[in-house]
């Protein structure tokens, strides 16, 4: 259980956590979510102690991370992949950190087999690929088999079957009664790994709720219709609460309505239907909706005259 | 059920937690597993071994203690300590190695003190294997000029061996001070090497200019470079008796020491 209270941190004049509080329970997985800058990584830094907080505190387990007397078994953080020398070896890195708490060497053998970086143990990591430099840093965390797992875009660089396994491994660690706290910026991966979310946006908790309540709560159900008759359609739908936006002539967008309701209205008058497709929101959406005005870094949009938009689909 | 059990099957052995005496054996897995360290040793060796014979070889007629001729290139190697000390600390740094590091121990004066003890028996150890070998591979060519390197007189041997390898290892925890301070390797470097032979000539200038103030030159016998022979082969013409020696020579690095240890509290990892 890591629990989080006013917790806050300032670099200078720039706040980049403002006083969050929340609590990661065990037994599920937790994800971090937020464009860059929102605070993921201070927040994660300030749960192991590498940054100090400016205003409140986190615990893991009712505890300040320097008071553990063991904290490699009680936690695994995964930071940065690139927390490893670069002159040393795979394996004497997993050594050393091991020896510390005094984890033998048979243990180092089984995070290397069990992370598949058993071909490149022996070399020095400062030439490892951006998924293998990965892939040592998830080893590194499981060293001590921890209770708790921090992980910090653990899938980044990974290939398919790494993101798979990673997958798999923190949902296995969850139904185990580990406590996972992972980030992202992949809303798919997200979607298909967490339980719960807590959407950051510039140091703010934006939402924190289980993933199904999230994606309900932040999208709205929409019905793409088509019809030749669609201008009639759309009279007919018309009402309170309901909102229809025209895409072209035969083609509607239906807010309020279920694709039930819009198929019986069109029996009704006897207006043919060529499509009739519910769409129902995606982490995504709920994600994009959440974080519109908290986007620190806003990439510009891409300009999208009719002229890009024929030469893309030509 | 299942989650239930597998909860239980994972408490953590208490056999398994951090203690100060694993954190010295992960410091020295860390020292002696990079290549920069070995460099530092094999340095370290080619120089005092390449001074001693050089030495010996050009002696003619008697001289007072042959152990000058292998102790003398402790002027010299004295830097390549203060750099290990450095480089064991800033190469953490520039890799990012350090917050796996402070993961695995969040107290950060005990991680302070296990690189200290580490870095500070590491380099006395191994100074005292190569003074003692280029001791015993000049002792032919010393015999055949009729010097004898005197094994009998602990003070004019095994002593001095000591002492120039107790130097070795305080200038070696003057560097992983300046280290833990500066954070940056080239930065570091630089300090170090400042104290150890700019400082010198820039106070020695000074002093000549403003011969009015004394004072100035006599600054010099306080900084480390100063008290170092004087520890190793004392003479009766040293500036400072030899505690006072010693004390300079502890005080550089305990200071620097000290003051990573405020700044690693302070400051963010």
């Amino acid at each position: 259980m890591i629990t989080a209270e006013g917790l806050g941190k300032r670099y200078g004049d720039k706040v980049a956590v403002d006083g969050i509080s929340f609590t990661v329970r065990p037994g599920s997985v937790t994800g971090f979510l937020g464009p860059n800058g929102a605070g993921k990584s201070t927040t994660m830094r300030m749960i192991v102690g590498l940054d100090r907080p400016t205003t409140g505190g986190v615990t893991i387990n009712g505890k300040d991370y320097w008071q553990l007397t063991s904290p490699l078994t009680e936690v695994g953080a995964l930071l940065d992949a690139k927390a490893v020398h670069t002159g040393r070896s795979a394996r004497n890195h997993l050594r050393a950190m091991a020896a510390t708490h005094g984890i033998p060497n048979s243990r180092v053998d089984e995070v290397i087999d069990i992370t598949g970086i058993g071909s490149v143990a022996r070399k020095r990591a400062g030439g490892f690929s951006l998924g293998m430099g990965q892939r040592l840093g998830i080893a590194a965390a499981l060293l001590g088999d921890p209770h708790t797992l921090i992980l910090d875009e653990p899938v980044n660089g990974l290939d398919p079957e790494g993101v798979r396994w990673v997958r798999e491994f923190v949902r296995h660690a969850a139904s185990e009664g580990r406590t996972v706290l992972l980030s992202s910026h992949l809303m798919s991966e997200m979607s298909q790994t967490a339980d719960h979310v807590i959407v950051l946006g510039r140091g703010r908790i934006l939402a924190d709720a289980p993933l199904s309540d999230l994606v309900r709560q932040w999208t709205t159900a929409r019905v793409h219709v088509r019809s030749p008759r669609a201008a009639e359609l759309a009279d007919a739908v018309a009402g309170r609460d309901v909102e229809v936006v025209t895409t072209d002539q035969f083609t509607l967008d239906v807010t309020g309505l279920p694709a039930s309701r819009i198929g019986d209205i069109a029996a009704e008058r006897g207006i043919a239907v060529h499509e009739l497709t519910p769409t129902s929101g995606s982490l995504e959406d709920a994600y994009l909706a959440l974080t519109g005005d908290s986007v620190e870094y806003r990439t510009r949009a891409v300009p999208q005259t009719d002229a890009a938009l024929e030469g893309a689909l030509a | 059920m299942t989650a239930i059990q597998a909860r239980a099957t994972h408490v953590p052995s208490p056999a398994r937690n951090l203690t100060f005496v694993r954190q010295l054996r992960s410091e020295w897995i860390k020292l002696t597993t990079v290549r920069g360290t070995w460099w530092s040793v094999g340095i370290v060796a080619v120089i005092t071994v390449a001074i001693a014979f050089a030495v010996t070889s050009a002696m003619s007629g008697p001289v007072d203690n042959i152990m000058m001729a292998v102790l003398m290139p402790v002027q010299l190697t004295m830097l390549i300590a203060g750099i290990l000390g450095v480089i064991s600390v800033t190469g953490e740094y520039s890799t990012g190695m350090v917050r796996s590091t402070f993961t695995a121990d969040p107290v950060r004066g005990s991680v302070l003190a296990a690189k200290a003890v580490v870095m500070a028996a590491f380099m006395f150890v191994v100074s005292l294997v190569v003074f003692t070998v280029a001791a015993i591979g000049i002792s032919p060519i010393a015999a055949a000029k009729d010097i004898a390197v005197d094994w009998a007189d602990p003070a004019k041997t095994i002593l001095p061996i000591l002492a120039a390898s107790a130097v070795m290892a305080l200038f070696a925890l003057l560097g992983v001070g300046i280290g833990f301070l500066v954070r940056s390797g080239a930065g570091a470097i630089a300090v170090t090497v400042g104290i150890m032979f700019v400082l010198p000539i820039i106070l020695q200038l000074l002093g000549m200019w403003l011969h009015d103030l004394p004072w100035v030159l006599s600054m010099v016998d306080y900084l480390p470079t100063s008290a170092a022979p004087d520890v190793i082969l004392p003479s009766d013409g040293g500036a400072l008796n030899g505690p006072a020696s010693w004390g300079v020579l502890a005080a550089w690095p305990a200071v620097a020491l000290l003051g990573s240890w405020a700044v690693l509290r302070a400051r963010d990892v």
